[in-house]
């Protein structure tokens, strides 16, 4: 059995499947998604409580970055893509048709698997939400990058170079300044897809840390493929497999006591 | 032997060889041009030779070697040259060029090497440059001012460069004085006419419009008496003196000065001065406007022309291929029609390019053009104003012709980009268009600018659609100038390369226009190279901006 050391923060475990609207960020109805004649989610229902990390663990394929992707709506790229069900933000579904998009996205941050900076200088990609809201006011965008580069425990490594080019920064930093620029215009919910895959250690370790952090003023919904790092800094993991959610309780009770025979199966490496 | 095929060597020799193949028919082809086009300005030694005729009549011959050759004699004797006493199967005959275009029927002659008899180079024989009936070749005898001798056989020297000078200056203030300020007040008288035209087709002309407009042709025609006193004068004092040459018959001719416009003693010159005159003359080249239909002279206005033309095509083919280029890519369905369009844009680029001429000509010439006549010129009507070939359709044409590379390359750039930074961008916020603004075409623009490098390169060696679009063999006015509105899209200009043509194809004077082909393919040459560098430059200064992640 992989040696899982669970979250040892002291939150008070929450009762997941009935949460109360102060205590709700997104709540996900019967969302079930096909590319073309594929279906990729089956009725996927849960709530995802605020100011918590939520992990979505599984082998590859299994729908959990397809999942987290839906809740920004950044499958609306994919033409081939359909989507039933509802995504609650604020007790309004996202997937209705009056939803300005581009406001759900600044509300529901999103960071990816790979570093992404734009081809900017480090205060431009930390401002590029901003700018993109007609805020051009110099000692306000001057604000925001402290306050974004220090939230993303950035700002010491950086503070002498805000002007030089983003790509000059290691993966690791690039990758701090991405979740920077995410939290740069302040959302309510911040979704890390495999957010430390291409790093090496001890970035990824800065990276956890600092989604502990986060949570203090964002609900984090993180996608993994480590199991490890989802009982580190996850509060509630959600399980999922062949695009099922099989199993979905706080992170300490899935990893000791899974109730699921694949669960089981998953955390203690058996397959995955 | 089969081991060596294994190893893989021989596609290494295989590719390499072709690789210096390439490369060495490159360099060849720019070295013969740089050296047959420099060449020309090279100060070559002027010969004195005596030549003997078979019935040992004597006559003197002075001029540049310009050419020789070995002919059979077979070859000479079929064509009727009889030739007595000599042995052997060839010949050399040397091709000189004697100049004093009005006293000799031809200024180039062929000398059967056998025949001279005297050979040499005296220092005295001078060049000199005229403005009329090209060079002139001789010894200077005398300088006159108002037909009295102002000079001494050991101060004839100076005291002709000093005259050339004060002439050449004159001319300059002349030339000045009439393109200038003679040439706006032709302009203006021009569009006076125009006016009364146009008030007159609206049913506005009144009396006091009439007396108005009269007026200021009664000011404009006085101002022009003034100018043109002076610029008689000029041409008066320009012709005060001239020069007393002794030609190659032996007979002294007198050259006006007005007419010279320099005086080079190439046998008596240093490999220094030789130097500095051959700067001098390539610099006389690029800057001065030709003369004698385009035999003598420089090329400026065609340079000017070239690349103007090229610039503005530039402006206009760009935004319409990128944006182009943008829909096709970011918002056009990926479907049959889509694809069908593309493939449609990229076989445009096969179109010989005379057909886009034609249909320059058929549709924007005289449709686009006719029809802009009529609203916005019709007091100028008949005489066309957009209605007739010139520079803007010139441009416009070759902005079409060169469309589907740059929509090619632009597309080719946008779908480079990784998908990840689109992302990011729309997942903080920003629209479709907001991400393509700010993250996507400036990450392009090194793509596009490469479009733009191919397009340049295809439009500035493009000849054959602008003889039916707008080039002319000589072009009285340049696009550019100091009345307003400054830029006149509607004239015709001149072009390099059809200035090559021209000059090559077109010329009374095959011979005296022949290092002029080599000298302008050259400039061409590295007009296209210049302006295609400059693009370059800008092009790995974006890239290293936009450098893309290192995934």
């Amino acid at each position: 059995m992989i040696s899982v050391t669970p979250n040892t923060s002291n939150v008070e475990s929450l009762d997941l499947a009935n949460l109360t609207p102060e205590q709700t960020a997104l709540e996900i109805r019967n969302l079930n998604l096909h590319y073309g004649d594929a279906q990729a989610l089956h009725d996927i229902s849960m709530n995802i409580p605020k100011n918590r990390v939520t992990a979505f663990i599984g082998p590859s394929g299994c729908g959990k970055s397809t999942l987290l992707r839906c809740i920004n709506r950044m499958n609306d790229l994919v033409e081939i893509c359909k989507v039933n069900g509802e995504i609650r933000l604020h007790d309004k579904n996202i997937y209705d048709k009056n939803v300005d998009v581009a406001e759900l996205r600044r509300q529901v941050g999103m960071v990816f698997q790979r570093p992404n900076p734009f081809p900017k200088s480090i205060y431009e990609n930390v401002v590029y939400g901003m700018r993109l809201q007609g805020v051009n006011d110099r000692r306000t965008l001057d604000e925001v990058v402290e306050r974004s580069l220090k939230g993303a425990a950035l700002w010491d490594e950086v503070k002498d170079r805000l002007n030089a080019s983003a790509f000059g920064l290691s993966g690791g930093q690039q990758q701090r300044l991405v979740i920077a620029r995410a939290i740069a215009i302040e959302p309510e919910v911040l979704l890390l897809d495999e957010p430390t895959s291409a790093l090496d250690p001890i970035s990824t370790l800065t990276i956890e840390e600092l989604i502990t952090e986060l949570k203090e003023q964002y609900t984090v919904v993180i996608v993994t493929h480590n199991m490890q790092q989802a009982a580190r800094v996850s509060d509630q993991t959600a399980f999922m497999y062949m695009g099922k959610l099989i199993e979905y309780a706080d992170t300490n009770t899935l990893f000791t006591t899974p109730a699921q025979k694949q669960t089981e199966d998953y955390i203690t490496g058996r397959y995955g | 032997m089969n081991k060596w095929f294994k190893s893989g060597k021989p596609y290494i020799w295989l590719t390499a060889g072709a690789v210096s193949v390439s490369l060495i028919a490159v360099l060849g082809l720019l070295a013969l041009i740089a050296w047959r086009g420099l060449s020309f300005f090279w100060p070559a030694a002027i010969h004195e030779v005596e030549v003997q005729a078979n019935d040992g009549s004597t006559r003197v011959i002075i001029g540049e070697v310009y050419d020789r050759e070995e002919v059979p004699i077979r070859r000479l004797q079929e064509s009727g040259v009889t030739l007595e006493g000599f042995d052997g199967e060839f010949l050399e005959r040397q091709l000189f060029k004697v100049g004093n275009r009005e006293f000799v029927p031809l200024d180039f002659m062929w000398v059967m090497e056998p025949q001279i008899i005297r050979d040499e180079t005296p220092a005295d024989l001078a060049v000199l440059e005229r403005s009329k009936d090209g060079n002139f070749y001789g010894y200077v005898v005398d300088v006159l001012e108002n037909g009295e001798s102002v000079a001494t056989p050991e101060n004839v020297r100076d005291v002709l460069f000093e005259r050339i000078e004060r002439a050449v200056e004159l001319n300059e203030q002349a030339s000045d004085l009439q393109q200038g300020e003679i040439g706006a007040i032709n302009y203006q008288l021009n569009q006076l006419r125009l006016e009364a035209r146009a008030l007159d087709l609206e049913g506005n002309l009144t009396e006091a419009e009439k007396q108005r407009l009269a007026a200021e042709e009664e000011a404009l025609n006085a101002q022009y008496k003034e100018l043109e006193k002076e610029l008689f004068a000029y041409r008066e004092a320009a012709s005060r003196d001239s020069v007393v040459m002794r030609d190659m018959r032996g007979m002294e001719v007198t050259v006006p000065m007005y007419r010279v416009l320099d005086a080079t003693f190439p046998n008596d010159m240093g490999v220094l001065s030789k130097l500095g005159h051959f700067f001098v003359q390539i610099g006389k080249f690029v800057s001065e406007d030709p003369r004698e239909a385009n035999t003598e002279g420089g090329v400026f206005p065609a340079i000017f022309g070239t690349v103007f033309m090229v610039l503005l095509m530039s402006v206009i083919v760009t935004p319409f291929g990128v944006i182009a280029a943008v829909y096709l890519h970011e918002y056009a369905g990926k479907n049959a029609i889509t694809r069908l369009i593309r493939i449609a844009v990229i076989n445009l680029a096969g179109v010989p390019s005379i057909v886009y001429g034609v249909f320059g000509l058929g549709f924007f010439v005289y449709m686009v053009g006719g029809t802009l006549d009529q609203i916005f010129y019709p007091e100028a009507l008949p005489s066309p104003t957009f209605g007739t070939p010139g520079v803007m359709w010139s441009a416009i044409t070759l902005a079409i012709l060169t469309l589907p590379v740059v929509i090619v390359s632009t597309e080719e750039g946008l779908s480079r980009i990784p998908s990840t930074l689109r992302e990011g961008s729309l997942a903080l916020g920003a629209t479709k268009a907001e991400t393509l603004w700010r993250i996507i075409l400036p990450m392009a623009s090194p793509a596009i600018m490469t479009g733009l490098i191919l397009a340049v390169a295809r439009a500035a060696g493009e000849v054959a659609p602008l003889m039916l679009v707008g080039v002319v063999k000589s072009a009285p006015m340049l696009p550019v100038d100091g009345n307003f509105p400054y830029f006149h899209l509607d004239r015709k200009f001149m072009h390099l390369g059809f200035h090559i043509y021209d000059v090559g194809f077109q010329s009374p004077n095959v011979e005296a226009a022949r290092p002029l082909v080599y000298a302008t393919s050259f400039l061409l040459v590295t007009v296209i190279v210049g302006l295609n560098l400059t693009a370059i430059g800008v092009r790995n200064h974006l890239r290293e901006k936009y450098r893309s992640l290192e995934h």
